[in-house]
């Protein structure tokens, strides 16, 4: 079982999204306003300034923008990783996201900028939020 | 988007030449001081007074920076039998240094002080490092680092590399022409008696060694050590009291960043950095280019971040830094000498201050290498570049400092001879 940081409640504008990852869903926002994709989550709209951001569900696909490969870490919740990637991805609804690509055999090899890749939550300890993690297509 | 010409984004350019450094200071750059940073902080503001020769009455002002890891001023201030009339000690890192040297002469400027003091204070290896101290607690996160955190982006590397890897990607940059940063700076290093590492290393060295952060390897990351470093800033018709021949400012830029500073790699390219805003104020307001620079001080955190932001500032073609920097042009000797102290990857690591004193000395023809001193302690220099021999640029009439703090935020500073 993963044991990667959780987030800490109240967290008004970030809820919706972690709530959403226990189903499996990851979520973004979208203003009312002026119809910009807005993530990560918050009040008000960068583009236009408008508060009526509302919630959509994106398909989970997007494309490997750019990445890195941390090979050690000590901290709790990456010491058992080993070498982990850190990965910029663009989901295909249009934002950019901070995450990590998993499942491939030998991170500081096997990921390439470019790459498809889908959402996956990586569950963690009993109880907690998932982690929305990435997985290469094909 | 070019100010308007009494826009206030190019206001500095209207205290150009009004204000010099007119003296530097450091301690030792050392792994394991064994003195507190109240105690180093002292020392190298000591030293800068000695340097300009300011009477303890003539400096009222002090500034100082840090990620909350040092001694604030007026504990500096009362080691030292000074009496301020102003004092600010801000967070912050890496550009903290030039932005720090823009607000001093506003302090002054504004009839708050007359000279001011800014230091920087660390026990960069022994107490905080800025690589990571180990383990830490699994603590909950809140707010922006819920986008971070989980993921594993922690450190200066950590954050940075994703640009690195991006640039190589966009423009075919290679990990042989970022080597070429250290080996270089190393040679500048090897003629430096107070850098931590005076040992010349090779391209192979630096891509033997272990990898840390793809792609960062280790000797692409800079050398964490403990030291204070300090420099007085005063108005110019001043200068003439003390004891040099003191730089005068041409312009600064502190702290600007890309667009959305909150998350800038969601925002435009990730291998353009903070520099290709910067370049729109500093040029303007310094009223010089990338052509009239006789040396630089590109801030060394990592071998990528001296790269990205020279070919950001114009230095050359945006694509091409990696040929900038492999080509020599850099070296002592070269035609825009980088960090001729050995900067962060081989003197120390100050968040930027050496790189400034660095340049004062430089542009004062006065560079602390090998070379003999003459009957009144002027150096003589031999221009000798090879191994322990001279690293004083001939003819060094215009510097830049670069600063960096992350890919989206940096600061600048130009000066000239005085
Ligand atoms: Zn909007």
């Amino acid at each position: 079982m993963a044991k990667r940081p959780q987030p800490r409640f109240p967290e008004p504008h970030t809820e919706p999204f972690w709530e959403g990852a226990k189903q499996g869903e990851l979520r973004y926002q979208r203003c009312a306003a002026c119809e910009g994709v807005v993530f990560y989550p918050r009040q008000h709209c960068p583009a236009c300034g408008a508060d009526e951001l509302e919630w959509l569900v994106s398909k989970g696909e997007g494309t490997v923008y750019t990445f890195s490969v941390v090979r050690q870490n000590r901290m709790p919740g990456f010491i058992d990783l080993g070498a982990y990637s850190v990965a910029y991805v663009d989901l295909d609804e249009g934002f950019r996201m901070m995450s990590g690509v998993i499942g491939v055999e030998n991170p500081t090899t096997d990921i390439a900028i470019g790459q498809r890749v889908r959402v996956e939550f990586e569950e963690q300890e009993e109880g907690e939020y998932p982690i929305p993690l990435f997985r290469p297509i094909g | 988007m070019t100010p308007a010409a009494d826009a206030d984004a190019t206001a500095p350019r209207y205290l150009r030449d009004r204000y010099a450094i007119v003296g530097v200071g450091e301690t030792t750059y050392t792994r394991g001081s064994n003195l507190s940073t109240r105690a180093l902080g002292t020392w190298a503001v000591k030293n800068a007074m000695e340097d300009a020769g300011i009477p303890a009455a003539e400096l009222d002002g002090m500034m100082s920076y840090s990620n909350n890891d040092s001694t604030p001023s007026p504990m500096i201030a009362g080691d030292l039998g000074l009496r301020l009339n102003f004092y600010m000690d801000v967070y912050g890192g890496g550009s903290s240094s030039e932005a720090l040297v823009g607000l001093a002469m506003g302090a002054i400027e504004a009839g708050m002080c007359n000279a001011v003091a800014i230091f920087r204070s660390m026990n960069g290896y022994s107490q905080v490092r800025i690589g990571g101290t180990g383990a830490r607690a699994r603590a909950p996160v809140a707010g922006d680092a819920l986008h971070t955190t989980p993921y594993g982006w922690f450190s200066a590397g950590q954050n940075f590399s994703p640009s690195f890897m991006r640039h190589m990607y966009d423009y075919g940059t290679t990990p042989e022409q970022l080597a070429m940063v250290k080996v270089i700076h190393s040679e500048h290093a090897s003629n430096n008696p107070k850098a931590y590492y005076r040992q010349r290393v090779t391209v192979d060295d630096v891509l033997n060694s272990r990898m840390i952060v793809k792609p960062l390897r280790l000797l692409d990351c800079c050398v964490e050590t403990d030291n204070a470093t300090a420099l007085i800033v005063t108005r110019a018709e001043r200068a003439g009291d003390y004891r040099h021949r003191s730089p005068r400012v041409l312009g600064v830029a502190g702290r600007v960043c890309k667009p959305r500073s909150d998350m800038h790699f969601q925002h435009g390219p990730i291998s353009t950095v903070a520099g290709r805003y910067i370049r729109d104020i500093i040029w303007p307001n310094a009223g010089v280019g990338p052509e009239d620079i006789d040396l630089t001080g590109a801030y060394d955190a990592f071998t990528f971040t001296t790269m990205l932001q020279l070919e950001d500032y114009g230095f050359c073609a945006k694509g091409e830094g990696g040929d900038y920097v492999s080509s020599g042009v850099m070296r002592l000797g070269g035609e825009r000498p980088n960090n001729t102290s050995g900067g962060h990857l081989c003197e120390g690591y100050t968040h930027g201050m050496n790189m400034i004193i660095e340049n004062v000395r430089q542009l004062r023809g006065e560079v602390d290498d090998s070379c003999p001193l003459d009957g009144r302690g002027h150096r003589l220099h031999t221009y000798d570049y090879s191994e322990g021999g001279c690293r004083q640029v001939r003819d060094a009439n215009v510097s830049m400092n670069l600063g960096w703090a992350m890919p989206g935020t940096g600061s600048s500073l130009v000066m000239r001879r005085g």
